[in-house]
């Protein structure tokens, strides 16, 4: 464990000081997640002017909801982005080689090895505005239940990571990441609203099957009130079998990957 | 370039696009899906918990209508977004190539731009289909003939502007390491104050009075109010003539940074 934190702050090293030669490309990518944001923000803002109450949320708690999905979208951009938008391109070019020989997880290599630095000015960014959201949020929300958020937040991340792996393996069949992303992006979608404006049946596959739900709705469900312990067995319980499930299904495509000297 | 040139580049581009079948109708089929799947429940949310019977002069059919209008206008006006290259041939080098045809750079692109649509177009008219089977549409549409024709006249129009804005962005590549994030910030914006997320009639009247000096309206919500016949014959070539005058503007634009960005090209090792 201790080689793992190690070596990651190596990858981080490595990453900072790559960051610092392409500046402009640096100055870009703060400036796109900016645009995100506030696009983000003024939709709800728009919408909430023709409605007082959104799947049963109010103004205060979409800002909330809108927060969170900022911060999981800045680690998501930080820790894993760079690292899964090039694995695709590894896999169909026969690359993966010189990750499989080292003596570390490959999945660990590959997943976590690009830190984005930029995004990492984004992260400061989304941090401050959950804690905005926090701070004019009309009723104290209690520091149990915020810290309850932050962690269900982080299995969110770790959820989003895990979809979008999901996506990439069948690269090793399809030989092609060509729709796959795309396909994903798409159903992603459907996080970006609250989980309660679904259908029940539609909701059922966000919490479980499909569970994107998991990324923010129902974190920011949880800060607002609902049993916090069955909500935090739920979350772990499924993040758990997904994770089970795409490290199951990764060595099922490591098999079936030809190498570039094959 | 000569028309005939022009019309074989919008072909092979079309071609190229339909090789990869699978993918290219399950991306469509889902991205469509998905984005009509939100704007369902978030629209039926918003009217059951506002109570009201109109929104921005949208009923809760006519909502749905102007969404599935919408996203099918920006498959059009997009066409493939990826497949514009203009960094790509930058950063390889294969912009070399191009510099020694005997045609422009920028007309051999917009001609692959219109390639690109082509295929787009068989998808909209199936989706239109599919979706007027599907949801629970308004009885008077106000779709007729005319208002097809001019909203199809708008959308060229449109797809023209936002690729000579693409272009332009994309020219930026002879100076930066990477132009995806400048893509994607155009992206966002074009969709929020275009009217794709959502029609500029739900915004506050000082902003809509703001975008109305701008090129944004006429990306999307102008087209696709037209087609809904929401917009006098006026009103609709007083559009024109404004994005028309905003392509001068781009494509001038473009030149410039196109004649310094040659300036800096070295297509090493091509």
């Amino acid at each position: 464990m201790l080689r793992y934190l190690r070596l990651y702050l190596y990858f981080l090293r490595f990453s900072l000081s790559k960051a610092m030669e392409f500046r402009l490309d640096f100055f870009f990518r703060i400036v796109m997640d900016v645009v995100f944001y506030i696009v983000h923000l003024a939709f709800f803002t728009v919408i909430y002017r023709h409605t007082d109450l959104l799947g049963g949320w109010t103004l205060d708690q979409i800002y909330l909801f809108v927060a969170g999905t900022m911060l999981t979208d800045a680690l998501h951009m930080t820790l894993f982005a760079n690292n899964l938008w090039w694995l695709p391109v590894y896999i169909n070019r026969g690359d993966l080689d010189y990750y499989l020989v080292r003596p570390v997880s490959p999945l660990f290599l590959l997943s976590l090895r690009e830190f984005a630095a930029n995004s990492f000015v984004n992260l400061l960014i989304a941090a401050g505005a959950v804690v905005w959201a926090v701070w004019r949020y009309p009723e104290p929300l209690g520091a149990a239940r915020v810290v309850l958020f932050l962690v269900l937040l982080g299995f969110g991340v770790m959820v989003y990571y895990l979809l979008r792996m999901l996506f990439i393996i069948p690269v090793f069949w399809l030989h092609s990441g060509r729709g796959l992303d795309e396909i994903a992006w798409s159903l992603n979608r459907l996080s970006e609203q609250p989980h309660q404006i679904y259908h029940p049946w539609l909701r059922v596959v966000m919490l479980t099957i499909l569970p994107i739900a998991l990324l923010v709705s129902v974190p920011s469900h949880a800060l607002f009130g609902g049993d916090a312990l069955l909500r935090l067995v739920h979350v772990v319980t499924v993040t758990a079998c997904l994770f089970g499930f795409v490290v199951w299904f990764w060595r099922v495509g490591l098999r079936a990957y030809a190498s570039a000297s094959s | 370039m000569t028309p005939r040139l022009f019309l074989t580049a919008v072909s092979l581009q079309a071609r190229k696009l339909m090789s990869y079948r699978v993918a290219f109708w399950a991306t469509a089929i889902i991205a469509f899906a998905a984005e009509l799947v939100v704007a369902v429940f978030l629209w039926r949310a918003i009217f059951e918990a506002s109570g009201e019977e109109s929104i921005g002069g949208f009923t809760y059919g006519g909502m749905l209508l102007y969404y599935v209008c919408a996203l099918l206008t920006a498959k059009l006006v997009y066409g493939r977004e990826r497949d514009l290259s203009v960094s790509e041939d930058i950063y390889q080098g294969h912009l070399t190539r191009y510099l020694i045809y005997p045609v422009s750079y920028g007309v051999f692109k917009y001609a692959e731009h219109l390639g690109s649509m082509v295929p787009s177009l068989v998808q909209v008219l199936l989706f239109a289909g599919a979706a007027g089977f599907i949801l629970p549409l308004p009885s008077d549409l106000g779709i007729t003939p005319a208002t097809v024709a001019m909203a199809l006249v708008s959308i060229l129009v449109a797809g023209l502007f936002v690729f000579a804005l693409r272009f332009t962005v994309q020219l930026v590549s002879f100076w930066a390491d990477n132009v995806w994030s400048l893509n994607v910030m155009l992206r966002f914006s074009m969709e929020f104050l275009g009217g794709l997320m959502l029609p500029l009639s739900l915004f506050p009247e000082v902003v809509r009075q703001v975008l109305a000096a701008t090129p944004f309206p006429y990306i999307f919500y102008v087209p696709v109010t037209t087609l809904l016949g929401r917009v006098s014959v006026a009103e609709w070539l007083r559009g024109l003539v404004v994005t028309s005058a905003w392509i001068v503007v781009v494509v001038l634009v473009a030149r410039w940074v196109w004649a310094r960005g040659n300036r800096v090209y070295s297509g090493v090792g091509i």
